[in-house]
């Protein structure tokens, strides 16, 4: 994900709340402090449907904003 | 080897302070250097006193320990070595173990990084194991042994502070595990009836080894009533059965069976090579899909296992481990009537790397590293 940020493409990692210091800390590591991270509510296991479906719900609108702020 | 007044010039690589036990480890806890308990203070002389066991550039990365993927120079490692009580003859052992765990079958960022509370755990065979004193008998896994106790804490130190696996930060693990602390044994060769682990992982008898396996803490497998292997392995075999354990769902999971002296020595009598034990175990250590929660069933093993169990009916067996082959067994331990399994985090895959020479050679003693 991080490649793909730097060759200019629009990338976003989606994260947890729980997993947002490790996902800012990668980003770091791999020289893409920018990185985007798009976050929804904990926890990713022992969902069902519907509750996955939420979570998508929560990214969504973060995966448009970004994609709109790229093509501004 | 390399000038080490030179290399602390660096920008970062040294910092002073007061010459003063308290002083030190109120710095080193301030900067999240630790893993909780005092250390003792790296000293220039102390570090230098480490690195006389290493026969490479001391600023030459041996590894990139994840998450942070900090360069693990035998500079920084040395240090480590140092805080954790070491002695500098260890140093060869530390160097050989952080190679291995960041092999890419080992998976150290899943390893560091995951929810579940394995550790490395690192097994040693060879000459080197007893030449260094390393613990195989009673308590192996236990305190009491400096070898194990510093060896161990000194590759929890690299992972800390090198790596960054830091709790809530780069190792999110639910509960963690006291083997966190130091999990570090020998394999008691000289009680085993079989090959030890190492020569069973394709390298000679007289090469020294460590194997890294990404482990659970060991859970007992009492058994002071059976007489025969049947009796001996089928206990085992029960207590491999573990409905949440996570080699259950990861096609490449090995996880290990450590068998105490005098149960192996049962099994060996009945006529069982390891290779017999471990289809013993595999064939033993299954249990019918009813067991498993209905969403487990439905959401995992019928994914996971598609054409396997994808239609299977509720009687059909699931295997703790995908092939006998894949059970790891090693003898440790002293005298009782004790085994232990050791399930892993599944997503690994255990590493085996001898102790060789730069040269290539197979090390014969901790000596050869010696510099000066």
């Amino acid at each position: 994900m991080c490649e793909l940020r730097k060759r200019g493409l629009a990338t976003a990692v989606i994260v947890s709340d729980a997993f947002l210091r490790l996902g800012k800390t990668q980003a770091r590591v791999f020289g893409v402090p920018d990185l985007p991270l798009l976050l929804i509510p904990h926890p990713l296991g022992g969902l069902s449907l519907e509750q996955v479906e939420g979570r998508a719900a929560h990214a969504i609108p973060q995966v448009l904003k970004l994609l709109k702020e790229r093509a501004a | 080897m390399t000038n080490l007044a030179e290399l602390l010039k660096t920008p970062g690589a040294s910092l002073e302070c007061e010459d003063d036990f308290d002083a030190v480890n109120e710095l080193v806890r301030g900067r999240g250097w630790s893993d909780g308990l005092p250390v003792v203070p790296p000293t220039a002389r102390r570090v230098e006193e480490m690195l006389a066991y290493c026969d490479r550039p001391w600023d030459e990365p041996v590894a990139k320990i994840a998450p942070r993927y900090g360069d693990a120079t035998p500079l920084r490692l040395a240090a480590n070595a140092v805080m954790a009580g070491c002695r500098p003859e260890y140093f060869p052992l530390l160097i050989l173990v952080t190679e291995a765990l960041c092999e890419e079958p080992f998976n150290l960022y899943g390893v560091q990084a995951t929810t579940h509370l394995c550790a490395p755990l690192v097994i040693v065979n060879g000459p080197v194991a007893k030449e260094l004193d390393i613990n195989s008998g009673h308590n192996a896994f236990g305190p009491g042994w400096r070898a194990n106790a510093t060896i161990g804490r000194a590759i929890r130190l690299a992972l800390v502070n090198i790596g960054g696996a830091i709790p809530a930060l780069g190792d999110m693990s639910t509960f963690g595990a006291p083997s966190k602390y130091s999990y570090l044994a020998a394999e008691n060769e000289a009680a085993s009836p079989w090959e030890p682990l190492h020569v069973e992982r394709g390298l000679p008898r007289e090469a020294s080894a460590v194997t890294v396996i990404g482990a659970e803490c060991p859970h007992n497998v009492n058994d002071h009533e059976s007489l025969t292997a049947e009796g001996i392995l089928t206990t085992i075999a029960g207590t491999l059965i573990a409905v949440g354990a996570n080699d259950i769902y990861y096609h490449q999971a090995q996880p290990l069976v450590v068998m105490g002296p005098e149960h192996a020595k049962t099994v060996a009598d009945g006529g069982f090579s390891k290779a017999d034990a471990k289809r013993f175990l595999h064939e033993h250590a299954q249990l019918p899909m009813r067991r498993f929660s209905n969403e487990n069933i439905e959401r995992r093993l019928r994914v996971t296992f598609k054409e396997r169990l994808g239609a299977a009916g509720l009687d059909e067996p699931v295997p703790m481990v995908q092939r006998p082959e894949s059970i790891l067994i090693a003898v440790i331990g002293g005298a009782g009537k004790h085994s232990a399994v050791i399930h892993t985090f599944g997503a690994t895959k255990p590493v085996t790397r001898a102790l060789r020479l730069r040269d290539g050679r197979y090390a014969k003693s901790v000596a050869d590293f010696r510099s000066q």
